[in-house]
């Protein structure tokens, strides 16, 4: 039986988005600093034009690469994602890579005792949108518009394709729907209620209205920086304008230790927090994000001189920004100049539903290969005192990383992991 | 356009084979129901809406419950086919 300490196993992961569309290229990606923002294919009336968008993805060419491998997963796939939303294909492609990842495969029997959680909600606000104006003009929406508008259909869809059959759900936490995820899952292992789960952040579909949106209220980018996009996102920047929209998906498989039984195990979740501001605005709050990222050091006996590297939320918002930068300086005090602080969103844009699970995965690749990816764009640090990764890649020696995500509406929450094994 | 039951069926084949990707072209017959064929209550549902779409037609939702076989479907499309 677990006890409260006992940490959970990272044993598969699977990316895709603006920058990679496999696990090996995105290390290279992030290594390199490489970005995927790019116009968006919107007129000048639109505030926003810029966004990292997932490119080249067409999800019949996986499909049909399983079709000897795997042919199960091959047949359920090519069904199940024939008339669904670009974001399910997302999930659906990420959460396959990471389970043949972890060496699962087919699960058979073992399916019975295996989580589900997908992170993020409003995933489908474009086909929500575009059968909005079908139904305006034909006077009827995509036949299967009832069920694909949940969100929850993401969960049925990956659990048919990949045949699993224990507890799952969505888990709507906006920015931060990926650690909450991540939280749930570590909670379901370390109590026994499921030996093995795979969480998913799935991308939110994003449109022109809600991209509006987040302009009127400054959050996103939408000023001088539209007509450069490769300086756009620049976390802890002085000028840093707003948070840049990506596209993504990303999965993690998550398994008990007895459950791996020799297999490899990339990394360990050891501690995870979430908790409320009790305030439903955008603005974060500095005490709030300290709450988290103690509480999820606490949940894993650690305090914050174990910790080498922290993966921050910095979404290149001013505010957010300069909240999580108090924060962390409040927390880690003495121990501030061997903490590596970068935000992946530099990189990738801010993947909402996905972020925190690509943000765990490049915490992984980052501790088990050594380095720490560039802080892109940083070229005027808005804080002179914390060891910010600069525009180039910096070596690392680190067991312990620590990740946070901090979501509109007050919810904060950090996760913990350690590096892998060596082998 | 003037549709017989052929080129109806033409129509509601393909929309099949789309539907329901493992399915030979010869599988698809006239004596055949969709569920026999493997589409489930949700698949039956988009080959008649493609197919209503591409046929530019327009049948009750009352009327497509009841049908028995692909031949019942074909037959219902073309009497309003004519009726336009």
């Amino acid at each position: 039986m677990a006890d409260r300490f006992s940490p959970v196993a990272i044993t598969g992961m699977g990316v895709v988005c603006s920058i990679a569309h496999a696990i090996p290229e995105f290390t290279n990606a992030i290594r390199e600093g490489r970005h995927g923002i790019t116009n968006l294919p919107v007129d000048e009336n639109h505030s926003v034009r810029i966004g990292a968008l997932v490119q080249d993805f067409v999800w019949q060419g996986w499909v049909e690469s399983l079709k000897s491998s795997e042919p199960c997963i091959y047949a359920r796939a090519r069904k199940v994602l024939n008339n669904t939303t670009e974001s399910t294909r997302l999930s659906a492609y990420a959460a396959t890579q990471a389970v043949l990842d972890a060496g699962l495969g087919e699960l058979g029997d073992a399916a019975d005792e295996i989580g589900l959680i997908v992170a993020g909600s409003n995933l489908a606000q474009d086909y929500i949108i575009q059968n909005w104006l079908r139904f305006r003009e034909t006077g009827r929406p995509n036949p299967r518009y009832a069920l694909t508008f949940f969100d929850s259909n993401q969960v049925g869809c990956l659990s048919e394709i990949l045949s699993i059959r224990g507890p799952g759900f969505t888990i709507g936490a906006a920015a931060a729907s990926g650690n909450a995820a991540l939280f749930q899952a570590f909670h379901w292992i370390r109590s026994g209620i499921v030996r093995r789960c795979l969480v998913v952040g799935a991308c939110i579909e994003f449109t022109a209205l809600d991209l509006e949106a987040f302009a009127i209220l400054g959050a996103a980018c939408s000023g001088r920086w539209q007509e450069d996009p490769g300086r756009a996102c620049r976390p802890f920047d002085q000028a840093h304008e707003g948070f840049v929209w990506g596209q993504g998906a990303g999965c993690v498989v998550l398994e008990s230790l007895d459950s791996v039984s020799g297999r490899r195990i990339l990394g360990e979740l050891v501690g995870a927090s979430l908790l409320l501001d009790g305030n439903h605005l955008a603005d974060p709050s500095q005490k709030g994000e300290i709450r988290a990222m103690q509480f999820a050091l606490n949940s894993g006996g650690l305090n914050p001189g174990c910790i080498g590297y922290i993966n921050a939320h910095g979404t290149s918002s001013p505010l957010g920004d300069r909240t999580e930068c108090a924060a962390i300086k409040s927390l880690f005090r003495d121990h501030l100049a061997n903490v590596w602080i970068n935000s992946t969103k530099s990189l990738t844009g801010h993947c909402f539903g996905a972020s925190g699970v690509i943000e765990l995965i490049a915490c992984i690749v980052q501790l088990n290969n050594g380095f720490v990816h560039p802080n892109r764009n940083l070229d005027s640090p808005i804080d002179r005192e914390l060891k910010l990764v600069s525009v180039k890649a910096e070596p690392l020696n680190a067991e312990y990383a620590l990740s946070n995500g901090f979501g509109f509406g007050g919810i904060n929450s950090t996760v913990v992991v350690r590096k892998g094994l060596t082998s | 356009m003037f549709l017989d039951k052929e080129k109806i069926f033409e129509v509601v084949k393909a929309n099949t084979l789309k539907v329901l990707p493992d399915l030979l072209a010869d599988d698809v017959t006239l004596d055949k129901n969709l569920s026999d064929l493997g589409a489930n209550s949700v698949d039956r549902v988009e080959v008649v809406i493609y197919s209503l779409e591409q046929l530019s037609l327009k049948v009750p939702t009352s009327e497509l419950h009841g049908i028995r076989n692909l031949r019942a479907l074909v037959d219902l499309l073309h009497r309003h086919a004519l009726s336009k």
